[in-house]
């Protein structure tokens, strides 16, 4: 890495260097701010989706309780599965 | 399915990117007038060159929505419009910023390149409250795509006025009286690749992240449809910019995500 440094030419940082900085850091931060925006967003999908499974689970455990015990086991161990796939995500 | 080759046009995009910052920095030759200032020229052109292309697309989705009454066109004319403004307010600092370093002043109005790229801009800043101000989503996508429309020819016209007038303050950097050397002109044409594959991505992003919520959603009012908490209640839109997508529009052709 020092041997690539020492055959690049030095960066005349003067006088222009604070604006040609300013021009590249404004690029830079406007990208930084929209994956700052879109993991925002993708945490509220991700919670959503865990609303939305936490719902399916209660829903499906209601509907195992009312049939027969075999059934209902069968609904539970689905349950279960679900919860285990979600925690590996 | 939006989100399709998305993983390999970001690699490539931070490639690209990679390069021409490596080119800018540490290959390039220093102008001779302007020296070091000159390298803002890498990121402020190429930036105002791809947000005015993506008003132009954003009216050619538009013109497809019209014509086929497809959701996914005013979608994408929407994401397209939306990206375009934020590399629009980055190409107004930058062209600042550079100003200030090069003439002493932050802005210059009797420039008529800056003059008419604010106009495009404040033209399209109008696109955003004019979507939320109409609560019908079909008649919200169809006045959009009007405006997308008028405005987006108005992008090449207001480029070939500006080129007419006889200032020519502005440096001109593509066609016959362009007198870049080589280096300066392969460095820029490598920026400009990089910067039109960032807005891809970016496009790329917002796409597939508003098709996934979209879909979320959709998912979760069918969940409170079996579960009777709503039956008969039709899904409460709140009032948006954003186009709204059914979910029966997004599933009526599976085949077509595939495709895509």
């Amino acid at each position: 890495m020092s041997a690539l440094l020492a055959v690049l030419p030095a960066l005349p940082l003067h006088e222009a260097g604070k604006y040609v900085a300013g021009a590249y850091v404004v690029l830079f931060a406007l990208v930084l701010i929209y994956v700052g925006i879109m993991a925002v967003r993708s945490r509220r999908l991700e919670r959503d989706l865990a609303e939305l499974l936490a719902r399916e689970q209660r829903a499906s455990r209601a509907e195992g309780d009312a049939p027969a015990e075999g059934s209902a086991d069968s609904a539970g161990a689905q349950s279960q599965t679900a919860r285990r796939e979600s925690t590996l995500v | 399915m939006y989100g399709k080759g998305l993983r390999a046009l970001s690699i490539s995009t931070v490639a690209v990117m990679s390069v021409a910052l490596g080119l800018v920095f540490f290959w390039v030759p220093l102008e001779a007038e302007q020296g070091f200032l000159q390298k803002i020229f890498y990121v402020h052109v190429p930036l105002a060159i791809v947000s005015l292309c993506g008003f132009v697309a954003g009216g050619i989705f538009a013109i497809q929505h019209l014509r086929t009454r497809e959701q996914k066109w005013d979608f994408r004319s929407y994401v397209a419009i939306h990206t375009s403004l934020i590399f629009g307010v980055a190409t107004l600092i930058t062209g600042s910023i550079w100003a200030k370093g090069s003439w002493g002043h932050w802005w210059v109005w009797d420039e008529p390149t800056l003059v008419s790229f604010l106009i495009v801009f404040l033209l399209y800043a109008t696109y955003q409250p004019l979507r939320f101000a109409i609560e019908d989503p079909e008649r919200q996508a169809r006045y959009a795509s009007v405006f997308a429309v008028t405005a987006g020819a108005f992008v090449p016209l207001n480029f070939v006025a500006v080129r007419a007038s006889t200032a020519y303050v502005h440096p001109r950097v593509l066609g016959a009286t362009s007198n870049l050397p080589w280096q300066m002109s392969l460095t820029f044409l490598v920026s400009l690749l990089g910067m039109a594959l960032l807005f891809t991505t970016l496009c790329k992003y917002e796409l597939t992240a508003k098709h996934t919520r979209a879909q979320l959603r959709a998912l979760m009012r069918l969940a409170e449809r079996r579960a009777g908490a709503s039956t008969s209640a039709p899904p409460q839109r709140g009032r948006s910019a954003a186009p709204s997508l059914h979910a029966t529009a997004m599933t009526a052709n599976p085949s077509e995500g595939r495709a895509r």
